[in-house]
């Protein structure tokens, strides 16, 4: 037997543990079609049957606030899942138990877990599910997610769920509805099939909520007599403050009886105390993450140990290649491109990992919620979460970590933009390259280069994020912060890394193809065969020097800016072979792995290199885009070729145009 | 009075919400309906307003606090 469950619950409802646990390995991420919204599936099997899980997007409620919402809707109403597995905290009950109650009245079979019994038992609540069951008429189960013990429970209540395949009794519920004023007058022009999958009570009390997608949707389907008959009723629009207090009344009824126990205590912890403090809280939460960060890069070392073995294996390979008499081109191919790109990429599932334990662990402990709290202010001037401040933080140590740090943020278009402002941010390998250059050409000034920089990335990521934003934020998702600051809960290190390692994996496939792609393409224009003068990108650069003379960059610092595309590291190796006359296309392949400076490199930069001309390549390549791998992590999460393209296309004109400014203010100077 | 103006350690109820649908659909959905007991756990300036209700500690951003009317009740 294969069967289809789907996961739907409130944030903070373990939702995520849940499917983790369920499925392990076996999930993949992808987008709903068409939608920029991620998909999460998984599957496993239990007695030899096999399930799938979808785990289903949204927030608080089944209405139209966001495209994630409507898909989870769509998904359900469509009937693709045999049965909906609804998860409610027991801790918080009442108020989460919103979700079931918003749901009631689909038609989809489902059944109710009520997740964290341990919480509550702690906090001395006693929940009666068998009480539960019986006034909504389909399984009820006290859970706790992250005890492994728990899931035979858990298997045993989904085989009834599936078999009984039972709806929640809404009768109760209907009577709450039926006082509100036009309930039953648009009800009557409904009938079961008018929208397949939801029933009339449903539908009404979404048309009273003023929901489009529902008024839409009836308008299309009812005839135009009975559509007239609904709009000719004044639909007052806060009709969601009535329906929301007929949930509630019906919630209170359900748990009237079946509920017992001491009220929670209102006030904060000490640690909470700390972490929302007025002025502490900043410099604490930023702590945390730094610490974490820093803890995570203990087991990330090795694999980015690996990445470096596949570097040293390029040469071996290479040599091998040589005095196998194989073609120069297809040697390059193989050590300069595949090669090449494996290192990068394993190097960056280093970061991947660390990122991705971190940023989870703090979320599943409840920490990310105290970040957007601290940070929700000042975030919701660029038009972001407070949680946007996470990429940006890792992204001073690395970009391609950064975004994949943007992941924690739900809304795509505040994704995409977070992302687009961390590239802002100079990564570890511009850290490392920026004070060398500044000290070489201006001693002891350089410190005055480096808050230069700094004050430039303020004002550049304030600038992007006013571009940006129009088309990414709509206005009506620039809404404050509404969200729930959920108890601590400890970590459930299995499950977690079985998430982080599926994520990890996830990446490895899907940027392998993009770095292999644009390695390839950068290969390909560099590859200049017998001669050096034979290479495009050589050419070109000889071609418009005029122009990007202009811009303060002679041809071989504008080559090396052009390489510092593909690794920053790299842009300095380049400069060497390219000044020193060396060939300057094995320059290139070899600067992109870090290695290839002269050793009188000072020397070579002051002879050739005028002071504005440093100053312009200084700024050219600290806001370039940051590095290949940082581009296909940053598609990796958007799932956008446009936005990304966008995105590097904007920061190579606006590198540009930063060198160009610097030039030109370095001119007047010296 | 509206939500923002309650201080800090005061208990309110809510009196009324009014906003657009959307507004109105996320504040409901997290628990926050007219005749719900809420104590104001903190309210800083430039920070979201911190407050417990229904179980749960909720962050309410300052301008969002604008469509929430509250009547505050003395212990």
């Amino acid at each position: 037997m294969t069967a289809t469950i789907a996961l739907l619950g409130q944030p903070n409802s373990g939702k995520s543990t849940l499917f983790n646990a369920l499925t392990g390995l076996r999930q993949h991420v992808g987008n709903w079609p068409g939608k920029t919204v991620e998909k999460k599936e998984g599957s496993f099997t239990h007695n030899g049957n096999t399930y799938n899980v979808a785990d289903l997007p949204g927030s608080y409620s089944m209405s139209a606030n966001s495209d994630e919402e409507v898909i989870t809707r769509d998904f359900i109403a469509s009937g693709k899942a045999d049965v909906v597995c609804i998860l409610a905290d027991s801790s918080q009950l009442e108020r989460s138990l919103f979700m079931l109650a918003d749901y009631a009245g689909i038609s989809a079979p489902c059944f109710l877990v009520l997740n964290m019994e341990d919480v509550a038992r702690e906090q001395g609540k006693f929940i009666d599910a068998e009480a539960i069951e019986k006034k909504l008429g389909i399984p009820v189960m006290m859970f706790s997610a992250t005890d492994t013990k728990a899931y035979d429970k858990f298997y045993a209540t989904l085989k009834r769920a599936l078999r009984e395949r039972s709806q929640i009794n809404v009768s109760a519920l209907e009577s709450e509805y039926e006082k509100i004023g036009g309930y039953n007058e648009i009800k009557e022009q409904l009938s079961d099939n008018s929208v397949p999958g939801y029933t009339p009570m449903w539908l009404t009390v979404k048309y009273l909520e003023n929901d489009t997608v529902v008024s839409a949707k009836l308008k299309n389907e009812l005839p135009k007599d009975k559509m007239r008959k609904i709009e000719s009723l004044s639909v007052n629009s806060e009709g969601a403050v009535a329906t929301g207090e007929c949930k509630f009344a019906w919630i209170d009824e359900i748990l009237d009886g079946a509920v017992n126990g001491r009220k929670e205590k209102t006030s904060l912890g000490k640690l909470d105390r700390i972490f929302t403090h007025r002025i502490w809280g900043k410099p604490a939460v930023v702590l945390t993450v730094i610490l974490g960060l820093l803890a995570s890069f203990i087991p990330a070392l090795p694999v980015m140990g690996i990445g470096s073995l596949i570097d040293m294996l390029k040469n071996v390979a290479a040599e091998g290649l040589i005095s196998a008499g194989c073609p120069d081109f297809i040697r390059g191919l193989i050590c300069d491109v595949i090669i090449q790109s494996m290192s990068y990429v394993v190097k960056m599932l280093g970061f991947v990992f660390g990122v991705t334990l971190v940023f989870g662990m703090l979320e599943e402990v409840g920490i990310m919620a105290r970040i957007s709290y601290v940070f929700d202010n000042t975030m919701g001037k660029l038009g972001l979460q407070g949680k946007s401040v996470m990429p940006f933080l890792v992204s001073f140590g690395c970009t391609m970590g950064g975004a994949a740090g943007a992941r924690v943020i739900d809304n795509w278009g505040q994704k995409v933009l977070t992302i687009a402002l961390a590239w802002a941010v100079p990564c570890g390998a511009a850290w490392s390259i920026i004070p060398m250059l500044s000290t070489v050409f201006f001693g002891a000034a350089a410190p005055i280069v480096i808050v230069a920089i700094l004050l430039v990335m303020l004002l550049h990521m304030w600038i992007t994020a006013k571009i940006f934003s129009r088309g990414l934020v709509k206005t009506e998702d620039r809404y404050g912060m509404i969200m729930e600051l959920p108890p601590y809960h400890k970590p459930k290190w299995g499950s977690l890394m079985r998430y982080v390692l599926g994520r990890t994996k996830d990446t490895f496939f899907r940027v392998t193809k993009v770095v292999l792609l644009v390695c390839v393409i950068f290969w390909l224009l560099s590859y200049a065969g017998s001669s050096d003068g034979n290479s495009i990108l050589y050419n070109i650069g000889i071609a418009i020097e005029p122009v990007t003379k202009f811009f303060g960059l002679p041809w071989q610092l504008f080559l090396a800016f052009i390489a510092s595309s593909v690794g920053k590291e790299g842009a300095v190796g380049v400069i060497s072979a390219l000044y020193t006359g060396g060939s300057y296309s094995a320059a290139f392949s070899d600067a992109m792995s870090g290695g290839g400076v002269a050793a009188n490199l000072n020397e070579i930069l002051l002879a050739n290199v005028s002071r504005p001309e440093a100053l312009a390549f200084i700024f050219a390549i600290t806001f370039n885009l940051p590095c290949v791998v940082a581009l296909a992590a940053t598609y990796q999460e958007i799932h956008s070729v446009k936005w990304t393209a966008k995105i590097a296309l904007y920061y190579t004109v606006t590198a540009l145009l930063l060198a160009c400014a610097a030039y030109h203010i370095g001119l007047l100077i010296w | 009075m509206k939500l923002g103006e309650l201080k800090e350690n005061s208990e309110a109820v809510v009196s009324g919400i009014s906003g657009d649908a959307r507004f109105v659909g996320r504040i409901t959905s997290i628990g926050l309906t007219p005749g719900c007991h809420i104590s104001i756990v903190k309210n800083d300036k430039n920070r979201p307003v911190l407050l417990y209700s229904r179980d749960t500690m909720i962050a309410v951003n300052r301008k969002e606090c604008e469509g929430i009317e509250v009547t505050e009740v003395r212990a």
